[in-house]
């Protein structure tokens, strides 16, 4: 079934870092191998050398820090986010968008870090750090380099990870204050990949409703995990309401190009961005009031 | 839900499962689990075209392949074709001369492992010459249309005209007439195991198959004809099967041919154990139909006549299309009262993968039709939909009488009223009209649905169904029987039986799993008739081993026979009980008292009322059943307004008359399951989608099957009717419930949104231009 | 080297197991060829449909989506391990008498969802019951039995409260 290959299980981040160096694009890294297993089983995926960074625990944590954030390690599972109990209270948007990520064997086996290296754009934690204006730890041997979230994937299943490069930790900053974030996908059954998804964030500049800052991003609506800047740009500076929100929706429309496939055509798709921004706005408009 | 129905020991009562144990402490071994000394591994060479000749097929390369044991091609099966009868034997173990869907089998390989014999199936090198297909019935019935059967003008492969009564005359006469046209989906039988199959050759002249067969006795005697063996050197044994649904279990797949011939060949057992996607791809599926059907009615809505016309893709080989179009039509005629009935089925080859029988086996597709079509009646009428059904029903017969229907169905036993009634006050269905509920971007409806489905199946040359009850000398019981249980518990049921008529304990019955040869001939697990005719077998056999224990009794006690009675594991003298034996003892002395004398009784079903006679394919006249069941369901759904989703809510009843419920919890769960998996399933969520004969969605992630999170807490209602042909009255249970799940729905739907999706599945994008169109035409 | 077989050490079922195994196979073949524990089943190629689940460390995971060697020093119960000894695990025992049951090709890994839910959440919503086997693909029983008997197990392991 699965292509032969020779494996290597690094006890260190550097260890599995030197391997990267040495081998570079003729090596995998796998991690919880959730979705790298299914590719390798058809043989769509045939690395010579496999880098199995399943054991590395020293990067399985989650950190919170009134003043920094939220630093998660690239190992840890998706059900210990969508259970930490500080996730929970300080950005309870992830844990609910892990609460729907696939079912629970996956998230108490797949890694936070192997989700996005993925980069599918259908993959439901992207969209949620680029809303969040999370940044990505990439390391190589010696050197350490930060990237935005809305910046690291660059094409469908590829991202801005060079072959000698691992991630290791996502950081998210504190949200501001009056700030609430969502996120909401198109599924028919609990645990689908979402037909589409939206993660809205909106940042009031008090409690009068001016929407000081707003981030929208799309799953499932190109072939990237999609910032609609310009659906955000309708927003920021303005007093939301129903009409303004309307408006985002349909213009986040026009940004996505979503693809045509067996669970909608790109016109649904469409159709059904225009609910989502609206809908995941509006919890986020709700959170953000609260806050 | 423990119910207890009738005043038996063991049975009308809930019964734990006797293979449940095994399955649940993963004891139970199923195909794959089979392991023989000195096995091969085997593996399927596909074609990547839907339709092609083949011109050439070179297997030198992947001879050569170090760990290679043995290649087979089509060639090697000297021109065997095999069919579902006579007429319809169009199939080859392997193809010879053309393929005719995509993926079908050219070549096998058996090898040391099953990564080289895959490895050595790339290697083999076929010519292929593609030829243009056809994909659609419509595409197959045109002029001119390329021939996937080049001695089938037409692509036509079943093809029947009934007409009863006089249509045209009760249709003049109607009050209001209505002519729709409705879809059902491609499904996938949705058995969890892909099949698996272990073969080997003990010497020259026997045969060993072990596979997952929900009839083993077709491939006992397909691969006699096959391999030129007589049936008693073939022996067939059924390990634990993960369920079958009427689809390819029950057939043959080129792993099943190809591990014969490979074993024969390498003179070692060979195992091909094929995958889900071997199973998504290639596996039957049931027939896509577009069913348009008129009916017309009296103002009061009383039904008049109904024409359908069902039109079928059978795909690329015949099977069991000919069951599949007789099936479709036959059951018109109830569980409404119809005096005029005419019926066009025209069933078509093409390039697709082969469609063939599935759980509720063509009454779902036009009962589905017809159920709806009942509701938009009802509806433009203004009459409700559980009177007008009530109404129409067929009453239920007094005891010694029959119905017969214009097309000379037999039925002695008719819950649908009861059923119709009891599920209209579970859902408080009168408080509930008019309630139209809506919350914000959800809407909420519920629709009714009535159906039935025939039990007992009886096809000509098939009809043999024997049984044997062997009496250990300890007291065991050993029962042997063809009847297979794919998991809808017939073991259970066939051991609980022969211990109710023995007046013995379950535990003291051990029933082997089919083993040709030992257990006697049966038809297997499909049109819903191993509980009523395996049933009335073990009766028999139960009864004759019975018979034979009495007369030891009545010698040892000097009585009559008559004066002897078998109860709670004691035998006992009628007018005085106190003189009594135990069960046990009976047997010894019975057994040890003449030498020799061995305890065995027999038993085979009869056929069930005298004046049935076996149904007419091509007229559409007669019985196919034993006996009906009856099934009456509400379901409640959510549906999402701005995205089309539709979810159910656990507001689902279900009233199931299968005569008698000889295992009521096995009853609950089936009736819940097929509700779930096949009815719901197909109104909501499955449907392959192909493109010129490419299934695109090939994996259980694309294509949808039914989860725990969406499962509706469907509660079941027992309806008891005693059939008189039914042992202990019983009738099939719940292929009823998938025929009366996806009208419910299409109705729910329909009442949350005032959409009517007459082509199913309603898949969110569907329902979402549905709602869109509906909005901009009552804008206008 | 390619194909150069690796240590494996880890317990299975209590069991504690020193293997060579090839980097490329997968657990769950390990499990059933290798130590002939079938009860694990295979039912698809996409982890979609969980017939394979098993608990790794108290865990439920797909077995067929798991490198053997990445469970490596860890502690894997398969179905075979549920029972202790004679007497069944009061999920086993309720599906049973609760007549869920069909086929039974999905109840193993039905069987390890809800074992590793009650080990950490002994007192489950019915939405928590349904989630915990949203992975687990079955395709006869409609579910509402095995939702329904491991209420009831999860009732009895409380001591009936």
């Amino acid at each position: 079934m699965i292509a032969a290959f020779e494996y290597f299980a690094p006890k260190t981040v550097e260890e599995a870092l030197s391997l990267l160096s040495k081998y570079k694009e003729e090596a995998k890294m796998i991690a919880g191998g959730q979705s790298m297993l299914v590719v390798m089983k058809q043989r769509l995926l045939t690395p010579e050398y496999l880098i199995d960074i399943k054991g590395l625990t020293a990067l399985d944590y989650i950190k919170y820090d009134e003043k920094q954030g939220l630093r998660i390690g690239a190992l840890t599972i998706h059900r210990a986010l969508e259970k930490s109990p500080v996730v929970q209270k300080h950005f309870g948007v992830l844990s609910e968008m892990e609460g729907n990520l696939a079912t629970i064997q996956t998230r108490n086996w797949g890694t936070i870090g192997g989700n996005l290296c993925h980069s599918d754009p259908a993959g439901d934690p992207a969209a949620v750090f680029i809303a969040l204006k999370a940044k990505f730890k990439l390391a190589s041997s010696g050197k350490e380099r930060i990237v935005e979230a809305d910046e690291f994937s660059t094409d469908y299943l590829e991202a801005d990870l060079k072959p000698n490069e691992m991630l290791t930790e996502i950081q998210v900053p504190n949200p501001p204050p009056h700030s609430g974030t969502a996120y909401e996908k198109l599924m028919v059954m609990k645990g689908d990949m979402g037909v589409i998804g939206a993660a809205v964030s909106i940042t009031l500049s008090g409690k009068d409703s001016v929407c000081q800052d707003a981030r929208i991003a799309l799953s499932n609506c190109s072939s990237i995990p999609l910032r609609a800047k310009k659906a955000e740009e309708v927003l920021i500076g303005k007093t939301l309401n129903d009409g303004l929100l309307t408006e985002a929706d349909e213009v986040a429309a026009t940004e996505a190009t979503p693809p045509s496939d067996v669970h909608g055509s790109a016109e649904y798709r469409r159709e059904m961005t225009k609910v989502f921004v609206k809908r995941v706005a509006k919890l986020a408009l709700e959170k953000a009031k609260a806050a | 839900m423990d119910e207890t129905f009738g005043n038996y020991r063991i049975l009308g009562k809930a019964i734990p499962r006797v293979d449940a144990k095994a399955k649940v402490t993963g004891q139970a071994k199923y195909a794959a689990d089979i392991e023989v000394a000195n096995l091969l591994w085997g593996f399927v060479k596909r074609s990547p075209y839907a339709h092609a000749r083949i011109l050439n097929i070179d297997t030198s390369k992947a001879e050569k392949l170090p760990g290679v044991k043995a290649v087979t091609t089509g060639k090697d099966f000297g021109g065997f074709k095999w069919g579902w009868s006579g007429p319809t034997r169009d199939e080859e173990p392997l193809a010879v001369e053309k393929v005719r869907y995509q993926y079908e089998g050219v070549a096998a390989v058996a090898a040391v492992d099953e990564d080289t014999a895959q490895e050595a199936c790339d290697l083999i090198e076929v010519d292929y010459e593609p030829l243009p297909g056809v994909f659609t019935p419509f595409e197959a019935m045109e002029e001119g249309a390329p021939l996937v059967h080049e001695d089938r003008p037409g692509n036509m492969c079943v093809e029947y005209h009934w007409d009863f009564g006089d249509v045209e005359k009760a249709f003049a006469e109607s009050y209001l007439v209505r002519e729709d046209t409705f879809q059902t989906p491609r499904q996938a039988k949705g058995y969890l195991e892909p099949p698996a199959v272990v073969a080997y050759w003990p010497d020259p002249d026997h045969l060993v198959y072990i596979g997952a067969k929900g009839s083993p006795y077709f491939p006992y005697r397909i691969l006699a004809k096959c391999f030129n063996l007589p049936l008693s050197n073939v022996r067939i044994i059924t390990p634990i099967i993960g369920s079958d649904f009427g689809g390819t279990k029950n057939d043959m797949t080129p792993a099943d041919y190809s591990a014969v011939m490979l074993a024969k060949k390498t003179g070692r057992p060979v195992k091909f154990v094929t995958s889900q996607f071997d199973a998504l791809t290639t596996d039957l599926r049931r027939h896509p139909m577009w069913i348009t059907i008129k009916t017309g009615v009296t103002k009061d809505g009383m039904l008049k006549a109904t024409y359908v016309k069902a039109v079928a893709d059978g795909g690329a080989y015949t099977r069991m299309s000919p069951l599949t179009m007789f099936l479709t039509g036959t059951c018109m005629t109830l569980p409404y009262k119809l005096p005029n009935f005419k019926y066009d089925a025209l069933n078509y080859f093409t390039n697709n993968p082969s469609s063939a029988a599935m759980r509720g086996h063509g009454l779902y597709h036009s009962r589905f039709a017809a159920d709806v079509q009942l509701d938009m009646i009802a509806e433009e009428l203004g009459i409700d939909s559980v009177e007008i059904r009530f109404k129409n029903s067929i009453e239920n017969p007094k005891p010694g009488e029959v119905y017969e229907t214009v097309n000379e169905v037999h039925v002695a036993s008719c819950g649908m009223q009861e059923c119709i009634e009891k599920v209209a006050e579970a859902v408080n269905w009168k408080a509930r009209k008019g309630k139209k509920k809506a919350e914000g971007d959800k809407a909420y409806g519920m629709g009714f649905a009535a159906a039935t489905y025939n039990g007992g199946t009886k096809l000509s040359a098939h009809n043999a169904c024997a049984a044997i009850v062997r009496v250990c000398e300890d007291g065991s019981v050993n029962y042997l029987t063809g009847a297979t249980d794919v998991g809808q518990g017939s073991d259970t049921i066939m051991s609980a039986i022969v211990a109710e008529v023995l007046g013995i304990a379950l535990e003291d019955i051990d029933i082997k799993r089919v083993d040709s040869s030992f257990t006697p001939v049966d038809p297997g697990s499909y049109g819903s008739r191993v509980t009523v005719l395996a049933g009335q077998a073990a009766i028999n056999a139960a009864e004759d081993a019975k018979k034979q224990l009495i007369e030891v009794a009545a010698q040892q006690f000097g009585v009559k026979p008559g004066d002897v009675e078998i109860k709670d594991r004691k035998v006992f003298v009628k007018s005085s009980p106190e003189r009594n034996m135990a069960w046990e003892r009976l047997v010894r002395v019975a057994c040890y008292e003449t030498p020799g004398k061995v305890i065995i009784g027999r038993g085979y079903s009869k056929q069930g009322i005298s004046l049935l006679g076996l149904a007419d394919f091509s007229k559409g006249v007669g019985d196919i059943g034993t006996n009906y069941s009856f099934t009456a369901q509400a379901s409640e759904v959510e549906v999402d307004v701005e995205t089309g989703v539709i979810k159910c809510t656990d507001n689902n009843v279900i009233a199931h008359d299968c005569g008698f419920p000889l295992n009521t919890q096995a009853v609950e769960t089936q009736v819940q399951g097929g509700s779930y998996h096949q009815g719901i399933s197909a109104a909501v969520y499955e449907e392959f989608k192909m493109d010129s004969g490419q299934t695109l969605n090939p994996n259980l992630i694309d294509y949808k099957r039914p989860r725990a999170y969406e499962a509706p807490m469907a509660q079941v209602i027992h309806v008891l009717t005693s059939d008189p042909y039914g042992p202990f009255g019983a009738k099939e249970a719940s292929e009823g419930s998938t025929c009366s799940a996806p009208p419910s729905i299409v109705s729910a739907i329909h009442d949350a949104t005032g959409v009517w999706i007459k082509d199913i599945p309603a898949q969110p994008e569907k329902v979402f231009w549905a709602l869109k169109k509906k909005r901009e035409k009552e804008q206008k | 080297m390619k194909g150069e077989m690796k240590e494996l050490k880890l317990t299975v079922n209590g069991k504690p197991y020193e293997l060579k195994v090839k980097p490329e196979t997968l657990l769950v073949d390990l499990l059933r060829q290798e130590l002939k524990l079938t009860g694990a089943k295979v039912g698809c190629l996409d982890s979609a449909c969980g017939a394979c689940t098993v608990n790794i460390d108290g865990k439920a995971v797909r077995s067929c989506s798991v490198l053997a060697l990445q469970a490596n020093g860890r502690e894997v119960i398969t179905i075979e391990g549920v029972a202790d000894g004679d007497k069944l695990h009061p999920i086993q025992q309720a599906m049973i008498d609760h007549g869920a049951i069909e086929c039974g090709f999905c109840t193993p890994g039905m069987v390890m969802s809800a074992r590793a839910l009650l080990a950490e959440n002994p007192d489950p919503t019915r939405e928590e019951v349904k989630e915990s086997i949203q992975g687990n693909l079955c395709a006869d029983a409609g579910y509402v039995k095995y939702i329904e008997a491991i209420e009831i197990a999860a009732k009895e392991m409380r001591g009936g409260q």
